[in-house]
């Protein structure tokens, strides 16, 4: 083993947790927020993907097929998360979480069907554009340029959803609706518009996410369960609602996951489990402060 | 009976209690007062256990009982009511007081027995004193807000405690009701020899059954004494015009 | 109250108990006698019905009575099941062994995850279970020599005398029943109204000298062990196991047959059961979408019908009759 592979894997994991962060920030802002614990956000990560696939097919599988996929995709989960949010959501939002919880599985069984129904059941796959075909070399190892994509857009992801928090007012509204429910209603804003908001927005991360994720991987029926519990267990353990725990546990889960296929290739599948059943039994409440 | 000795306690750098000293002799009725936000509740949540105290030392009959888990506390005989009425909702009014009567007698690990007939007679004792025998049955819910009030300190007597916490115990409460409570009081005070430290924003009725006050301002005990001393205590006065002023 | 009053009382309450014995003679009878009335194929999805409703009825211990949000309770009957095909195609152990291992294994389960769970509360219980459970899921999908992975293990074999539709029928019925009574005494013990009281108020509960992280942990031990002995079971119907038996997908699967019969009823997660049971064995025939109907299904009982169709039902006759106490 030298430093060159555990250098590469160290990449690899960084550019997958930087998938988790983007998938996990739209739970995690869903769930400070609405109080949800949405199980159909793995369901809009796998439709980003499979609308990102339909574009590129689309057009050819050329280049502007995928800058144009990574575009519109996401823009059209966010679409399909509003009409959930105003046709169902808004009317479970006083009750308990089991029920909030089985409303959004009564979803994923929905969207898993209805996936299978619309794009069938044999794997599709998509090309990633010329430009970021290929491989560079860092420090003697050779590493696949996609993957140095996905770390220029997670920390602009993160920027974004910092920017937008802390220095616009809609953001700040988001964050007293987390924090003060009461209090916001009380100055006059209609917090079920920030519930929209913030569930449009949780969905345009999830498909962000999948049409980032779709160019690297067999698209299929499935992928939303994986995420799903990935996703679940990143924002318990960064701290429900926090954002910024979830980007230190999505990076934690990301590069854990990498070196656990470097070094125990046969049983790297627990890896994430373990992580986060030991984070969670050593800081039951998160590893940063939990929005509510 | 109890003893409470430079008990300290802050939550994320705000100190809410800064010196807390409390002595309650045995079978005395003992008031803790002090303006809004003086303490009192985080107080009563450090005796029994709900709270984890920073230092200081709270004994209980000549024992340690610092820190120790809530339901350990109960079982060395210290029982208390809640400011906010906080009863099992989806019970009946006979199974809200069987609850703590079936802990107290350590049954509530019996799997293999119907919990229908179990003690329903000491219950039933419990029920009577306080005037509720009449709704048993019915889900403790349906009863009005001062009957919820005494079921209450129904629960709480049903663990058969040496020491009796009552935290505001007719918060809310018309005059009426408030009578009915100190009639309660006193009578469980006079007739069954309980010891009782309670806290109460109703100052008539504190001097009214209390046989030692003890005040509580911004965290600290600045006196504890018999009402008529308290009643004439310089500092008492000022921190109590100090808020209406 | 007066004597005149209560004694009739007394008697509509006799009355009551004496119908409700009546009818669950009647129904056992009727249960007894199917086999020979309809052919093996319907036995056998009796026999699944039996064997599904005990696995959630012994969730809904956790989940209705506890208050508990348990999100993995197919681990357990998954492990009881493992543990007998284990037993019976890797040793020559003997099938009681087996049979008795499978729920204590189950329950040696619960007690380690359940041992780190009771110290959450609420959404971070629920998902310690989802974590823990999947850890499990996941050893059990890679431990090859022992699980044989992926593929699961089939033909798993049994004593003679319970290889027929029949026989396998009559055991599941009498090993239901028999469980059903033990968790219906158990709800109507002092354990079981203290579980309740945990679940309205942990707080007060604590503060009457319950101890409620024990208390939790032995319900969520006493489930397992019952979801160990449905996994048994499981073996007895189908005779082999896959690790799709533990993934958290099948544990929502269980929490919906809870939520469609009603969670503070003690026999609604059986009729929950029977009904997805049933559902899913139709809509089979005429579609592969069964997912889609189920989720539209749960999407109606959520909006709709949270309380549970036995819930409802309930409700409904209490408000006719309103001197009865509801069981909301």
């Amino acid at each position: 083993m030298n430093f060159a592979t555990l250098a590469s894997q160290l990449f690899i994991g960084l550019s997958r947790g930087m998938i988790f962060f983007i998938v996990s920030a739209g739970l995690t802002l869903i769930f400070g927020v609405l109080r949800i614990t949405n199980f159909a956000h793995g369901s809009l990560y796998m439709l980003g993907a499979f609308i990102a696939y339909s574009i590129s097919t689309f057009l050819g599988q050329g280049p502007n097929g995928f800058w144009l996929a990574l575009l519109i995709a996401p823009l059209a989960v966010m679409l399909i998360s509003l009409v959930i949010e105003r046709g169902l959501l808004r009317f479970i939002y006083n009750q308990d979480h089991l029920m909030q919880m089985l409303l959004t599985y009564s979803l994923v069984l929905i969207v898993g069907d209805l996936v299978k129904i619309v794009w069938g059941t044999e794997f599709k796959s998509m090309n990633v554009p010329t430009i970021l075909r290929g491989s560079f070399n860092l420090w003697g190892a050779s590493l696949p340029l996609y993957n140095a994509f996905l770390l220029i857009v997670g920390p602009v992801v993160a920027l974004g959803l910092w920017f937008f928090l802390s220095k616009t007012r809609l953001g700040k509204i988001c964050r007293a609706t987390a924090t003060d429910r009461e209090m916001v209603d009380i100055l006059g804003i209609d917090s079920t518009q920030v519930f929209a908001l913030v569930f449009a927005m949780g969905g345009w991360l999830a498909g962000l996410g999948g049409a980032l994720i779709a160019p690297t991987t067999t698209i299929s029926i499935g992928m939303d369960a994986n995420i799903l519990i990935y996703a679940f267990l990143i924002v318990v353990i960064g701290g429900l609602g926090n954002v910024w725990g979830t980007l230190i546990s999505s990076i934690i889960m990301g590069v854990g996951e990498a070196f656990g296929i470097l070094f125990i290739p046969g049983v790297a599948i627990i890896i994430p489990y373990i992580i986060a059943g030991v984070l969670l039994i050593i800081k039951p409440s998160g590893l940063l402060k939990s929005a509510w | 009976m109890l003893q409470v000795e430079r008990l300290k306690k802050a939550f994320d750098g705000f100190q809410a209690i800064t010196d807390a000293n409390l002595l309650v002799p045995n079978g005395e009725v003992v008031a803790v007062i002090g303006p809004n936000g003086a303490g009192k509740s985080t107080l009563f949540n450090l005796i029994t256990g709900h709270l984890k105290a920073d230092s200081g030392h709270i004994g209980f009959k000549s024992e340690e009982i610092t820190n120790l888990a809530p339901h350990k506390i109960c079982h060395k005989g210290l029982s208390r009511s809640f400011q906010l009425i906080n009863i099992f909702s989806t019970l009946t009014v006979l199974e809200n007081v069987q609850i703590a009567v079936i802990a107290k007698h350590n049954f509530d690990r019996k799997l293999f027995r119907p919990a229908k007939k179990l003690l329903v007679e000491e219950t039933l004792a419990v029920l009577e004193s306080f005037g509720l025998i009449e709704f048993k049955d019915q889900s403790c819910s349906s009863l009005s807000y001062g009957d919820q009030k005494v079921l209450e300190i129904a629960i709480a007597l049903g663990s058969k405690p040496k020491l009796l916490l009552l935290d505001e115990p007719t918060a809310g409460m018309s005059p009426d009701e408030t009578r009915r409570i100190v009639n309660l009081i006193k009578k469980l005070s006079q007739e069954e020899g309980l010891s009782i430290l309670l806290t109460e924003h109703d100052m008539d009725l504190v001097f009214d059954v209390a046989q030692k006050i003890m005040v509580l301002h911004q965290g600290c005990t600045i006196a504890q004494g018999l009402p008529e001393d308290i009643r004439n205590d310089k500092s008492v006065q000022s921190a109590y015009l100090g808020e209406a002023g | 109250m007066s004597t005149n009053s209560s004694s009739s009382l007394i008697l509509q309450e006799k009355f009551r108990t004496y119908l409700g014995l009546g009818m669950a003679v009647a129904g056992i009878l009727i249960l007894l006698a199917i086999p020979s009335l309809i052919s093996p194929y319907y036995v056998y999805l009796l026999a699944t019905i039996f064997t599904t409703a005990l696995l959630a009825t012994s969730l809904n211990l956790v989940l209705g009575y506890g208050g508990l949000l348990h999100l993995h309770h197919a681990v357990f009957y998954g492990i009881g099941a493992y543990t007998v095909a284990i037993i019976m195609t890797k040793t020559s152990w003997p099938f009681a062994i087996a049979v008795v291992l499978g729920p204590l294994v189950a329950a040696l389960i619960a007690l380690v995850i359940g041992w780190f769970c009771v110290r959450l509360r609420g959404l971070y219980f629920g998902m310690l279970t989802l974590a823990l459970g999947q850890l499990v899921w996941a050893i059990v999908y890679r431990w090859n020599a022992l699980t044989n992975g992926d593929n699961g293990i089939h033909s798993i074999p049994v004593p003679e005398f319970l290889t027929s539709v029949n026989s396998v029928y009559y055991t599941t019925l009498l090993v239901l029943i028999v469980s059903l009574v033990i968790l219906y005494l158990i709800i109507k013990s002092p354990f079981g109204l203290t579980l309740i009281a945990t679940r309205d108020n942990p707080m007060r509960s604590e503060s009457l000298g319950i101890n409620v992280k024990r208390h939790r942990l032995t319900a969520f031990v006493i489930a397992g062990f019952f979801a160990g002995v449905a996994g048994v079971l499981f073996i007895l119907v189908e005779r082999s196991v896959a690790p799709s038996l533990l993934f958290w997908n099948k544990s929502a699967e269980i929490l919906i047959m809870c939520l469609m019969g009603g969670l503070t009823v003690f026999m609604g997660p059986t009729l929950g059961a029977a009904i997805l049971v049933v559902l899913s064995m139709i809509v089979g025939l005429y579609t592969e979408y069964w997912l889609l109907v189920l989720g539209l299904l749960l999407l109606i009982l959520v909006l709709f019908l949270p309380q549970g169709i036995l819930g409802y039902l309930l409700k409904s006759r209490n408000n006719k009759k309103p001197s009865m106490r509801g069981e909301n």
